[in-house]
């Protein structure tokens, strides 16, 4: 017998979501971002998104770098008052619903792959995401709705509760059109640069720009 | 020779490329619609445990999860030899019609709206959602946001995620809905009936009212009269979640009708030379190139498709927008159906599907059964070999698996929704290019966007989530000299 016959049903629960919420988060951003009073009171909470498709090769280092901060920040010994709750969120999404996860946090950290083509593989730099993509994108001409940027006014302009800061943390990638779990080294050799530069920019309380 | 290219780069569909060849007069030679492909699926699956798949094959794409979940789970039904019972296959298809609601939606009002709203014109930075919210007013853009998130909301409740649902399972599912979440559901059902009739609304002032789209949609640029696809259920009538495959020519006659499992005997494959993405074509008609007509094997499956291809919608207001439909663009022809052979009306014919995915998902939230503790048996048999259909937003989806007796993935194939189009997309695009570019003229954004439009109509998705972060998203043409020298270049840079 296969092993799926063993899989026991189980009425109502639910069998994963996409968004980890510590349980200390309080009322964070949810996975379908519908609670916009997250950052309404009290210090503006953080979410931390890993984007990309975890099993595209390279395109999966976005994950595994939040996977790796959660597991940190949660570790991490705190003196004295208890820093804005942080949200944890891994997704292959990007324009509309890549905004739709982001209503309700005070500032996004989005980790990603990137390639530029300008950058050695494996280099792993945070920039402000309208430094990232100037201006209003394009991206509307090609995919399937709109870019970030076009999203995040899209947004904007019908009221949604949207961060003030968003910051790219980037790692320039090599291979991402092939099926696959692994990374290529140097893209795995920067998973942890990349998790020091995400927990940096949590404990400043934001970019060193901001 | 002169040669135009098209490179709309994007990180988040892949990319794809048009290239247009002059000719020493200026006219369109050929035109050409590249696709990098995305490799090593099947391997990747191979040696992976079956009822794996409707998750993983999830991470295909990042637009349509939900569909390639559906077609997994079907094919691993029948991989096991299982029939969900009849609670399972209510809740799965509320699933996908809420799905469906939601993935039209997207497309109407974000990627093909801005052509109509905006217009094909328009500044690149203003012919996106925010141009359109401009147009439609702020209440219109919340009630799409809405929508959004109610659909996301039922996916989540069924699909135990908002995006990637992950509760199918040959058999069934792994749990099931409350009481309070089903008559929930039905609410959301009502709203999303509401909304799409709004949409149609908004369709019918701003794009059939005004006389230049309306002849835009009617014209013969963007005309091409191929074979249509579409899955129906026992009474003709179009079906989303499962059915039999019809095949309907250019002129209204049924080619035929077949089981999904039996697609290897009436589709086949052509390979071309300048691509990687292979064209499906029908088997029984034949390949005679990119050309159309009856006695050419390329056929389409699209909203439009459906709609040719059925008998009509299995609900009411979905039926009677089904009938204006047809009563609009296709005069009688004295032939045994009506035909829609204009791309541009694929617009309206989603809306008229999203109508229909509104009502389907009350009809299947008020079944009182849905919300019944039975939903899954669990599969006895050997697994050997199986194929799941469904109807995707964008076309038909296959997928068709082959395990040991452990029911370990030995072979994998997948049709994909837009797979099935690539041909009449070339054509369309070819077409288009063809009516718009002419000797000694200039060729501007303007037009290049209406060839756009020719494919755009498809909603083409080429699998994959590769979610890299683009830089920008430029649309580069270059115009080469006989010699190959660059006579002059014309970027957008977004």
């Amino acid at each position: 017998m296969s092993s799926v016959a063993t899989a026991e049903p189980a009425r109502g629960a639910d069998p994963g979501a996409e968004a980890r919420v510590p349980a200390s988060a309080g009322p964070g951003p949810r996975i379908d971002g519908s609670v916009p009073t997250a950052a309404g009171s009290g210090p503006a909470s953080a979410i931390v998104v890993g984007v990309g498709n975890p099993i595209l090769g390279d395109d999966g280092i976005g994950w595994r770098v939040v996977e790796e901060v959660e597991r940190r920040w949660a570790a991490e010994p705190r003196a004295g008052a208890e820093p804005p709750p942080v949200a944890f969120l891994c997704v292959s999404l990007g324009g509309l619903s890549l905004m739709e996860r982001l209503v309700g946090a005070g500032r996004a950290i989005l980790v990603d792959a990137v390639r530029t083509g300008d950058r050695p593989v494996g280099t792993v730099f945070a920039i402000p995401l309208a430094e990232l993509i100037p201006g209003v994108s394009g991206h509307l001409d090609n995919a399937h709705d709109a870019s970030l940027p076009v999203a995040l006014a899209a947004g904007r302009s019908l009221g949604a509760d949207l961060p003030a800061e968003i910051t790219v943390v980037g790692i320039e990638a090599h291979r991402v059109e092939e099926f696959s779990e692994e990374l290529s080294p140097p893209v795995a050799a920067a998973r942890l640069a990349a998790v020091e530069a995400v927990l940096a920019i949590l404990r400043r309380g934001g970019m060193p720009c901001s | 020779m002169t040669r135009l290219t098209i490179d709309p780069v994007t990180r988040l569909e892949g990319h794809a490329k048009i290239e247009i060849f002059l000719d020493d007069t200026g006219e369109v030679e050929r035109t050409y619609f590249q696709v990098p492909e995305l490799r090593g699926f099947e391997r990747f699956c191979v040696g992976r445990p079956v009822e794996e798949m409707p998750s993983l094959t999830g991470r295909i794409c990042g637009v349509c999860p939900e569909a390639h979940h559906m077609a997994a789970a079907k094919a691993a039904d029948a991989v096991y030899g299982v029939t969900p019972p009849r609670p399972a296959r209510l809740l799965r298809e509320a699933l996908y019609s809420a799905f469906f609601v939601t993935d039209h939606a997207t497309h109407f009002y974000a990627l093909g709206g801005p052509d109509f709203f905006v217009g094909p014109d328009a500044p690149v930075a203003e012919r996106n959602i925010l141009g359109v919210l401009q147009r439609v007013g702020a209440e219109a853009g919340a009630r799409v946001i809405g929508a959004r998130k109610a659909g996301h909301h039922v996916i989540e409740m069924i699909g135990g995620r908002a995006i990637h649902p992950c509760t199918s399972i040959p058999g069934g599912l792994t749990k099931g809905i409350t009481e309070a979440q089903r008559s929930e559901i039905e609410a959301i059902g009502h709203s999303m009936v509401d909304f799409a009739e709004f949409s149609i609304g908004v369709f019918d002032s701003l794009v059939m009212g005004d006389p230049a789209y309306r002849d835009a949609i009617l014209g013969d640029i963007y005309r091409d009269e191929t074979y249509y696809m579409g899955l129906v259920d026992a009474n003709g009538k179009a079906n989303f979640y499962d059915g039999r495959v019809r095949i309907v020519a250019p002129d209204g006659e049924r080619l035929g009708e077949y089981d999904p499992a039996d697609y290897p005997d009436w589709i086949s494959e052509r390979v071309e030379p300048w691509t990687y993405l292979k064209f499906p074509y029908l088997k029984r008609v034949g390949w005679k190139g990119f050309v159309d007509g009856k006695d050419s094997g390329v056929y389409c499956a699209t909203p439009l498709s459906r709609l040719n291809a059925a008998d009509g919608m299995a609900t009411p207001k979905a039926q009677a927008e089904y009938e204006r439909f047809f009563a609009t663009l296709a005069p009688a022809n004295g032939g045994p159906k009506r035909m829609v052979h204009q791309r541009l009306a694929t617009h309206w014919a989603r809306l008229v599907e999203m109508l229909y995915a509104a009502e389907r998902l009350v009809e299947l939230a008020s079944d009182p059964e849905i919300a019944s503790d039975n939903f899954r048996v669990v599969p006895t048999a050997t697994p050997t070999e199986g194929v799941g259909t469904v109807e995707a937003p964008r076309g038909t989806l296959t997928h068709h698996y082959w395990t040991d007796e452990r029911g370990i993935l030995t072979k994998v194939n997948l049709i994909v929704g837009t797979t099935n189009n690539y041909a009449p997309m070339c054509m369309s695009i070819e077409r288009a290019a063809r009516s718009l570019i002419h000797r000694g003229q200039v060729v501007s954004e303007g037009i290049l966007n209406r060839i756009e439009m020719a494919f755009r109509a498809y909603d083409p998705c080429f699998g994959c989530a590769t979610h890299s972060l683009p830089g920008h998203m430029p649309l580069e043409v270059t115009l080469r000299d006989a010699a190959g020298d660059v006579v002059d270049v014309i970027r957008r840079d977004g």
